[in-house]
């Protein structure tokens, strides 16, 4: 599956930098996917705190951890989510933990390595703006 | 619908973008011009194009099926805009009623483009897509550009076009789910490197 890199507008004019972003639909909010950045640096795959109840998710409850992102201080309530991203021709679900945040400082999710990267191979293309992600065959008989 | 003397209206019409997206610019409106008086559906209505921005301030667009006007940066339904600014219901009257009615008030009106080729029971909603100050039909642009009129909301977006905005993704969800539309991508629009830079829990 194909993303091409993102682009948003500036407030000076123009477009700023390109972001690798992938849509990721959480059960119960098909209707929606979330946007969220590649980010091959973040642990936890993470989402603002308002989606949750969007997709039918409770918080309460769940274990929660606070942590700071962005300069910011939040807490983070885990939850178990089925995620899907789908393209044209293809489409993966898989179950994954998403840490839901309030306050959430981001436009975007955050696709970490638990959640989301552990999951596919990732290729970045930043030259062409483009990612691509093939699931990890691995991951899908363990 | 609150009525003034005729004569005494003086505004400036904003019209959020120009053509090239770079800045807001105004569109002049001559002090001391009368305010139009309209007939629809056998009622009589004095409106101004103030009043109708007024309305619509806190409403979403619906899906644009094929015709649409320009107010405040979005593309509106001309029905879905009467029908708000004058209490009428839609029954009562066409969609090209509505477009003569609101263009008199300096609103620009287009078609959505691919319309005519497009199979009735398969319209894309287009409906907050900015428009240049024409309005007329416009080759597609960049989705940073389609997108730079919602700085600070959550958008949905289909096809590099902006499905809906609102303050919050309650209510982008709740708008695609009363118009049963689906959206590729939904998040909120910013307008800074900092504040889409990836961020590692420290």
């Amino acid at each position: 599956m194909r993303f091409a890199f993102r682009e948003m507008p500036s407030a000076s004019g123009g477009a700023l930098t390109p972001r690798p972003i992938v849509d990721i639909a959480l059960e119960g909010l098909e209707v929606a996917p979330v946007a969220c950045l590649l980010d091959t640096g973040a642990l936890r795959t993470r989402m603002s705190a308002e989606i949750a109840p969007l997709a039918g998710i409770e918080l309460t409850g769940d274990p929660a951890e606070e942590f700071y992102v962005g300069g910011v201080k939040t807490v983070g309530a885990l939850a178990r989510v089925t995620l899907t991203v789908t393209s044209d021709t293809d489409e993966f679900s898989w179950d994954a933990p998403v840490w839901f945040c309030d306050p959430w400082p981001h436009p975007f999710g955050l696709a970490g390595l638990e959640g989301f990267l552990h999951h596919f191979v990732v290729t970045i293309n930043a030259y062409d703006g483009y990612l691509e992600i093939e699931p990890d065959s691995r991951h899908q008989d363990a | 619908m609150p009525s003034k003397e005729q004569g005494e209206i003086a505004f400036l019409a904003e019209v959020l973008y120009s053509r090239d997206g770079s800045e807001s610019t105004l569109r002049r409106v001559a002090i001391g011009e009368p305010m139009p008086t309209m007939t629809v559906s056998g009622h009589q209505f004095n409106l101004e194009s103030r009043s109708v921005e007024t309305s619509l301030q806190g409403e979403l667009p619906e899906p644009i099926h094929e015709h649409f006007v320009v107010i405040n940066g979005r593309r509106w339904p001309p029905k879905q805009v009467l029908a708000l600014v004058t209490g009428l219901d839609r029954a009562d009257f066409t969609t090209h009623q509505a477009r003569r009615a609101l263009t008199r008030l300096g609103f620009p009106a287009g078609r959505a483009a691919g319309t005519r080729a497009r199979h009735p029971g398969t319209s894309r909603a287009v409906a907050p897509r900015p428009s240049n100050a024409s309005g007329a039909d416009d080759p597609a642009v960049p989705l940073a550009e389609a997108l730079r009129p919602f700085i600070g909301l959550w958008v949905a977006v289909r096809d590099d076009e902006v499905l809906v905005a609102a303050p919050a993704p309650a209510g982008v969800v709740a708008w695609l789910a009363k118009h049963g539309q689906r959206a590729q991508s939904m998040f909120r629009v910013v307008d800074s490197e900092q504040a889409i830079t990836g961020a590692a829990p420290q």
